[in-house]
């Protein structure tokens, strides 16, 4: 479902110019408190802090950036769901966080009703990673090793991810031990230390698998990932759903739909605009920006509800 | 005698917390218990670490009888130290307090038609003056409390302080907000 | 082998080569380096102040530099630089007072005024505070050589050889041994442990609802770690100085020493005097710094005692004996208490796992900055690509070794004028820390939620104080409770939810005997200082 959405972003770049934001006539009535959903210092933070400053020099508002970690972005969106909607407040999470998260929890404050999607930054390069030249470098020594009766450690970094891999296991025959990790860093460490054998990584593979240290052996999203085009994706091997997702901005639910458009082409703005240092590290780290705003983002959201709670009936129920 | 007791209250009161933490709170703030079945395999729940930590916190209770049985142990506290503390922690408060509410009301009292403090928060002056106020009022009050007096001094310093932290963090880093003034 | 030279050379550059502060002589001075001698002129003057002390500058200095420097890699090195230095400089102003005052300005420092305040007051105190330097650095730099020999060897076994149940033992087996060793008692050593887990437990875990939160909507993201830490270490310090001094207004008052006309700086011979007594200091700091959380005031105790023995013997009974103002004796303590903090850092390079209150500071950075996680996937010498964690390793060692080469030059005169500062009344200081700290914890969490809980904690530590509960295994449980349960987690299922995964192998099974044999031996011997 992701590419449809990139002719529209081709073209909404193209569009977005730097003035676009202050032509609806919309500015925040006060400083912007940016709140960030990741632990300080990892990729995600950096690009969010990275759009902040892109913000404040284009157009000249105050966004000031604080962290609010933890349980898988629902502590940023309780906390964003009690700030004012007005504009100056703003939310950095993961899609999965106002989906499957949320949904998981069963909290009714953190679902997506209560929050004003606003724009996407960049797309997950969703890989199911192991060391290159190890035992389970390929989809088929990984079967095979499995029906040869080994145990294998499949690392996970989210409820998500983890629901993801029995999933897949249970359509292809393969009983997992599902070690639960923490980010796609604690994988690699995992991978790297011999602690586990395959796992899910949202990006962060990039440079391993560049180097040759690690390999994509299977893809959680519909288009091939840039580093292993050839790698099959999950639905091709068995899965019924796929592993994809967006770095993404909210607000506060029944935000003024005028605030809503301003401030979605302002990020819009920031991360297409070659110049900005939120474009390069997007550009380096992620695959390269990708917005979407507006009424393509509510479809995205709402479809991505329907597979979240499809993923989790099958899971659980 | 009476450090002796106080190790044995010590003591006996963990080891109570410990169990009562063990067998009603553990169990009933957490979702997930002591082991779950999660995706057709046991998994280690959210109640198994924190049951563990009360566990040891009870093991030391119980040692820490033993302990105190024996004779002998430091430790003591006295009702002076009380004293102390309520007075430290009711100016600490205060003077908290303070600095949360003194700009806000600033703003109500002498901010233009429409302000509110939450959009002047990143805005000289508005936004020094719960910090500074309070800042002074945290200082001066605890060199009271030691010097048993309220002097000039003490209130330079502390207006020194509060001052000297505006000008180096405010100055220096464009975003960073002062207490009180993340929290808006 | 070339990897390891290569990658030396990777962090010697990271330190040389990094953003320039501004250039003399179209020089470039990397901030790094800049950074190294702020934080050590900062540690001097902290150490030689009573009431202040290295962790506590450390625990202020943290906050306010990850706000000036970000939270970026680059960060990484500038941060270290400064907290290295204020390590290093304390432990070589903690002598000045002691000596001159015959007030220890850091704990450790104790006994360094057994003898080098009597120097002092026999007309020495140039010649007193000399040997404190020349024996104080002698010790850090062999202890920190150690360290840069031993930190990646145990490293890169106990990645080699430890799989996920063998490390959980043995993190269960390093707070086992710090709640044996630490404080007056095994009762209260544990008791500081289990709080110390569970505060950390709360909000933590993995279910989407956070536990142990009681409700409170606060609660949801816990305890922040530096509210935690700085509370219980610093605010408590304060409150519970700040009584001290309620109580008794010239508790640490100083008083002049008179000059009686003595010859005052190093005599003759005063070095060849002291090398055998530094050499042995060094190697009892060394050996007590790598084991977590036996302390540095242990370390100098065991030396001065060692060394007066082996004086008493070699000497004439009329020839000036120990606690008489002897160099021996200044040299025997000097040189192991700072031989303590080198060796110290290698359980926290090498497994996490830290060992004293500068340890404790140095890992709330990594985690704080991000990009470096302590422990032994640092040491791993990847083939194809740089390993950029190692690279910060072999810089963080650059940084110590220049840090001892500033000590060994310019530490000395900075030093010796800082005799003033154990004039500045405490009373007036520490208020003025309690803001500094209250505003740099803001700083970091935004949020008055943590300025209450900071305050909080800082009263708990208060009473631990006052109870005689070592607050430090409090911390070093808090910090290591995230990773033995994370560790715990992934081992069990890794095993395919085999409930004797942690009895599986002879190395974990020999941890957990470890364990359990800690508190029962070593509370024998319990009652050392904290």
């Amino acid at each position: 479902m992701t590419n449809i959405f990139k002719p529209l972003v081709a073209a909404a770049a193209l569009c977005a110019a730097p003035f676009s934001a202050q032509a609806q006539g919309w500015t925040p009535p006060g400083p912007i408190t940016m709140y960030i959903g990741f632990a300080a210092g990892g990729g995600a933070d950096t690009q969010a802090r990275l759009i902040a400053q892109g913000l404040e020099e284009k157009f000249g508002w105050t966004v000031i950036p604080q962290q609010a970690q933890g349980n898988s972005g629902l502590n940023l969106a309780a906390e964003l769901a009690d700030a004012p909607a007005d504009g100056t407040a703003i939310g950095m999470v993961v899609s999965e966080t106002l989906t499957y998260s949320a949904l998981a929890s069963g909290d009714p404050s953190v679902q997506l009703d209560k929050f004003t999607p606003l724009a996407t930054t960049a797309q997950f390069q969703m890989g199911m990673v192991a060391m290159d030249g190890g035992d389970f470098d390929s989809w088929d020594k990984v079967t095979a090793a499995a029906e040869a009766g080994t145990p294998i450690r499949f690392a996970t970094a989210s409820d998500r991810q983890a629901d993801m891999a029995w999933h897949l296991g249970q359509k292809v025959g393969i009983d997992f031990n599902i070690v639960e990790v923490r980010g796609g860093k604690g994988v690699m460490d995992g991978l790297r230390g011999g602690d586990v054998d395959i796992g899910w990584v949202a990006g962060a593979q990039s440079k391993p698998v560049q180097q040759g240290e690690m390999t994509n052996i299977a893809r959680g999203i519909k288009t091939p990932l840039a580093d292993t085009p050839d790698a099959p994706v999950i639905t091709e091997l068995g899965s019924d759903y796929l592993l994809d997702g967006y770095f993404m901005f909210i607000a506060p639910g029944d935000l003024d739909p005028d605030a809503r458009e301003a401030l979605g082409n302002a990020i819009r703005a920031v991360a297409n605009d070659s110049s900005t240092d939120a474009n390069a590290m997007l550009t380096k780290a992620f695959g390269g920006a990708a917005v979407v705003t507006g009424e393509d983002l509510d479809i995205f959201m709402e479809h991505s509800v329907k597979d979240a709670a499809a993923l989790i009936e099958a899971v659980n129920g | 005698m009476r450090r002796i007791n106080q190790n044995m209250a010590l003591g006996a009161v963990i080891v109570a917390l410990a169990l009562f933490a063990l067998f009603a709170w553990v169990p009933n703030d957490t979702v997930s218990g002591f082991v779950e079945s999660k995706r057709g395999r046991l998994s280690i729940g959210d109640a198994m670490a924190p049951g563990i930590a009360f566990g040891l916190m009870a093991l030391s209770g119980l040692i820490l009888l033993l302990e105190a049985r024996k004779g002998d142990m430091p430790g003591a506290l006295e009702q002076r130290t009380f004293a102390f503390l309520l007075v430290a922690l009711t100016a600490c408060a205060v003077s908290f307090g303070v600095m949360i509410w003194a700009g806000p009301l600033a703003v109500a009292v002498f901010g233009g038609e429409g302000d509110t403090y939450r959009n002047l928060r990143d805005t000289a002056p508005w936004k020094h003056i719960g910090f500074v106020l309070g800042g002074t009022g945290l200082v001066t009050t605890l060199i009271a409390l030691v010097e048993k007096r309220v002097t000039s001094n003490a209130v330079m310093i502390g207006l020194a302080a509060a001052l000297a932290l505006v000008g180096v963090f405010d100055l220096a880093f464009d975003n960073l907000l002062l207490p009180p003034n993340g929290d808006q | 082998m070339s990897e390891t030279l290569q990658y030396i050379g990777l962090g010697i550059m990271s330190v040389l080569n990094g953003p320039e502060l501004f250039s003399i002589f179209g020089i470039g001075v990397p901030v790094a380096i800049v950074m190294l001698m702020g934080g050590l002129l900062t540690g001097i003057a902290v150490g030689a102040t009573p009431g202040l002390a290295g962790p506590m500058a450390m625990a202020i200095s943290l906050p306010l530099l990850i706000s000036a420097f970000g939270f970026t890699p680059d960060a990484l090195l500038p941060v270290f630089a400064f907290l290295i230095g204020i390590m290093k400089g304390a432990t070589l102003g903690g002598a000045v007072p002691a000596i001159l005052f015959n007030l220890p300005g850091t704990p450790d420092a104790m006994m360094t005024t057994l003898d080098g305040h009597p120097m002092a007051q026999n007309g020495q105190p140039k010649r007193a505070l000399r040997i404190a330097q020349l024996s104080s650095v002698s010790g850090d730099t062999f202890s920190d050589i150690v360290l840069f020999v031993c930190a990646p060897f145990l490293a890169v076994i106990v990645e080699r050889y430890l799989d996920l149940p063998e490390k959980t033992a043995l993190l269960i087996l390093s707070i086992s041994f710090i709640a044996a060793v630490m404080g007056a008692s095994v009762g209260k050593g544990l008791l500081s442990v289990s709080l110390g887990l569970i505060a950390a437990f709360i909000a933590s875990g993995s279910d989407l609802s956070p536990r142990l939160t009681m409700g409170i909507p606060a609660l949801r993201e816990g305890f922040s770690l530096t509210a935690a830490v700085l509370g219980v270490l610093i605010v408590g310090e304060i409150l519970s100085t700040l009584e001290e001094l309620w109580r008794n207004k010239h508790a640490l008052k100083v008083k002049d020493v008179e000059n009686r006309g003595a010859i005052d700086g190093l005599q003759r011979g005063d070095i060849r005097r002291i090398v055998p007594y530094i050499g042995r200091g060094a190697v009892v700091g060394t050996m007590i710094g790598a084991l977590p959380g036996v302390g540095s005031t242990l370390a100098a105790t065991l030396s001065y005692t060692l060394a007066r023995r082996r004086h008493r013997a070699i000497t004439a009974s009329e020839d000036p004996q120990f606690g008489t103002g002897v160099p021996e004796g200044i040299a025997a303590t000097e040189a192991a208490n700072s031989a303590v903090s080198g060796a110290n850092l290698i359980p926290v390079l090498s497994l996490g796992i830290p060992g004293n209150a500068a340890a404790v500071f140095l890992i709330l950075a990594a985690d704080s900055i991000g990009g470096f996680n302590p422990g032994p996937a640092v040491f791993t010498f990847t083939e194809n690509e740089i390993n950029p964690q190692l690279v910060t390793a072999f810089g963080i060692f650059t940084l110590m070794a220049l840090g001892n080469l500033l000590n060994w030059t310019v530490g000395g005169s900075f030093m010796r004028a800082m005799g003033v500062l154990a004039k500045i009344p405490a009373h007036y200081l520490l208020p003025v820390v309690l803001l500094v700290a209250m505003t740099a914890i803001y700083f970091q969490e935004t949020s008055m939620f943590a300025i209450w809980t900071t305050l909080g904690f800082g009263v708990f530590g208060f009473f631990m104080r006052k109870m005689q509960v070592p607050v430090l295994p409090f911390v070093i449980a808090y910090i290591l409770a995230g990773p033995i349960e994370r560790s715990a987690r992934e081992a069990f299922s890794a095993s395919g939810a085999d409930p004797w995964f942690l009895f599986k192998s002879p190395i974990s099974v020999a941890f957990l005997v470890l364990s359990l044999a800690a508190p029962v031996f070593l509370s024998r011997g319990g009652k050392k200082p904290s």
